[in-house]
């Protein structure tokens, strides 16, 4: 036994010593400035993708976001415990007395997909939300024929789940739980094309793969969903996300330089990565 | 003299350190099994500081409404409703499978099924789902009505997947029985058939047990084929047909991107699915340990 621990505690010391090495050798170059955003659940995944790669490009800067909800960061922006906060509503009318300037990185769009055997073509908000807090739960209800309407929805911890809910059933609104959870984009688009009566959300930027899987994209009180409609802010179940600071950001800060890698084409292909609409 | 010395400390030391580094390989899983029972127990024991025991274990689960609640109560019936139905489902099929490979079938046919039945172990869950999705969905959605997306559903995909393990060691264990003990039967007038199910089976029963229980723990822990056709719905499912959630499913749902007490409420799920499996597999142990008549092992 003696000689196993000997083996073990002197592969540790090897170990050890390797990475010893590469942290030291970072830490020699420039000294590590610690900044910490936050606000917004919707702009987390954003910010948490777009963190790594712009801290790469910056050494020496660590960045840190927490999710807070809109309200918390700016109010913490406000009081100086944030730098920059991330918002998923628009600013009111005090915010932005109190100096608050958002810049737009993205908008966020969903689309209502449903099974091909669904005889309608649109469905206004207030009967989108019906059906989704299990009020109406069949298609004679909104024009359809008489079938029972299957809710898709998607795991609780997504981004597109919260987005939903916030923008169509309003906030503390319960969403019904006798509903298909789906995990992913493509699984949604799976069980919309194949299960006949059902209906689900998806990313504006994924209406592609409920077309190409059997599915129907529906307009929403009239409007199509197209990222040129969300853009003119014509289509409800829109909104745009924002990043906000005291003041306009000023050149040369981290601030400045994190919104400037967010709106460049790197930021941009990250957004769409996380299920949102790019801004170009 | 001193050559053969030489060659004796060699021969020494060669067979000490391949002694050393199979025993480190073998550290290798042992750490492995206590570094993951020390994770999960340390992510999952804080859970209970912030909600009661009783909470955990009812049939509310919505950890991200205004009032959260972690009740995973609907979510362990499922588990055990889905693993039950396939185990009912799969053991006639599979028994017969065994003992028709054990006592009937010779060459070729043989060697076709038993290439079949491994090939059906190989097959990754992810393709079990997909299968379950195209046929099992539509089937169960036909027959049954509602969505087809169903706990039955699930229960029919897991016992496709548990076949190949109940088969292949219940068909050991029955090969195992003395040929004494058949002679005998037959001798005292007994048909083949009389002899399989009065004399070979019941011989064979410990083994046959030590197959349902590995068969349960692998059901218990299967996670993507479920996930795919059980329709996940966080509700508590009054009939195998309705949809419903099983523990794996819940963990690997939420797993992504939840926080703070919502995913510490996942990894006490992972506590509890741990602490099943753990005792299935000491009950195969306590099985194996009891006799080994007939258990082929």
């Amino acid at each position: 036994m003696k000689k196993i621990f000997l083996t073990l505690i002197v592969a540790m010391i090897s170990l050890t010593s390797v990475f010893a090495q590469g942290g030291a050798e970072d830490s020699s170059k420039v000294e590590v400035v610690n900044y910490t955003f936050g606000g917004s659940s919707t702009v987390a995944p954003i910010a948490k993708s777009v963190i790594p790669q712009f801290e790469k490009a910056n050494p020496g800067v660590k960045l840190g976001y927490e999710t807070l909800g809109s309200s918390t960061g700016i109010k913490q922006l406000l009081a100086g415990t944030l730098s920059l906060a991330g918002s998923s509503r628009d600013l009111k009318a005090s915010e932005l007395e109190n100096n608050c300037v958002p810049t737009t990185i993205a908008l966020d769009g969903l689309s209502v997909g449903i099974n091909a055997n669904v005889s309608i073509s649109n469905l206004s908000m207030a009967q989108l939300k019906a059906i989704f807090t299990g009020e109406i739960t069949n298609w004679s209800e909104v024009g359809g024929s008489d079938m029972r309407i299957e809710v898709i929805e998607r795991d609780e911890t997504s981004g597109t789940y919260g987005s939903f809910n916030e923008i169509v059933l309003g906030k503390g609104v319960e969403p019904t739980k006798n509903a298909i959870v789906a995990k992913e984009n493509g699984e949604v688009a799976t069980k919309i094309a194949s299960t006949p009566g059902s209906i689900g959300y998806i990313g504006m930027a994924f209406n592609s793969i409920i077309t190409n899987a059997g599915g129907k994209i529906l307009s929403i009180d009239g409007v199509d969903p197209v990222p040129a409609n969300v853009i003119n802010k014509s289509y409800p179940i829109s909104r745009a996300l924002y990043v906000v600071t005291i003041g306009e950001p000023v050149e040369g800060t981290v601030e400045k330089d994190f919104i400037d890698y967010m709106l460049s084409d790197r930021g941009q292909a990250i957004v769409l990565e996380c299920e949102f609409i790019p801004l170009n | 003299m001193a050559t053969s010395k030489q060659n004796n400390s060699r021969r020494n030391v060669v067979e000490q350190s391949s002694k050393i580094i199979l025993l480190l390989c073998a550290l290798v899983s042992i750490t492995a099994v206590v570094a993951i029972t020390l994770y999960i127990v340390t992510q999952g024991i804080p859970f209970f500081s912030e909600v009661s025991v009783a909470e955990f274990f009812s049939l509310d689960w919505s950890p991200s409404s205004s009032i959260p609640s972690y009740g995973i109560g609907s979510f362990i019936l499922a588990s055990f409703e889905v693993v039950i139905i396939a185990i009912i489902l799969a053991l006639p099929i599979g028994l017969s499978t065994a003992i028709f490979l054990s006592e009937f079938a010779k060459g070729k046919l043989s060697k076709i099924i038993r290439n079949t039945i491994e090939l059906l172990a190989g097959i990754p869950s992810i393709i079990y789902g997909l299968f379950g999705i195209a046929i099992v969905v539509p089937f169960v959605r036909n027959v049954f009505g509602g969505n087809g997306y169903s706990l039955l559903s699930a229960s029919i995909i897991l016992a496709i997947m548990i076949l190949p393990t109940i088969i292949n060691i219940s068909e050991v264990s029955i090969r195992a029985v003395p040929d004494a003990l058949r002679k005998a039967s037959v001798a005292m007038g007994a048909t083949k058939w009389q002899t399989i199910y009065k004399v070979v089976v019941p011989s064979a029963a410990q083994g046959i047990v030590t197959s349902i229980i590995l068969a349960l723990g692998r059901a218990i822990g299967e996670t993507t084929a479920v996930l795919l056709v059980g329709g996940n719905a966080a509700v508590f499912a009054k009939y195998p047909t309705d949809m419903g959630r099983t523990l794996t499913m819940n963990i690997i749902t939420d797993m992504s991107y939840a926080e703070g007490t919502h995913l510490s409420a996942l990894f006490a799920t992972a506590m509890l699915l741990f602490i099943f499996i753990l005792l299935l597999n000491f009950i195969v142990v306590y099985i194996s340990n009891k006799s080994n008549v007939g258990s082929g092992e």
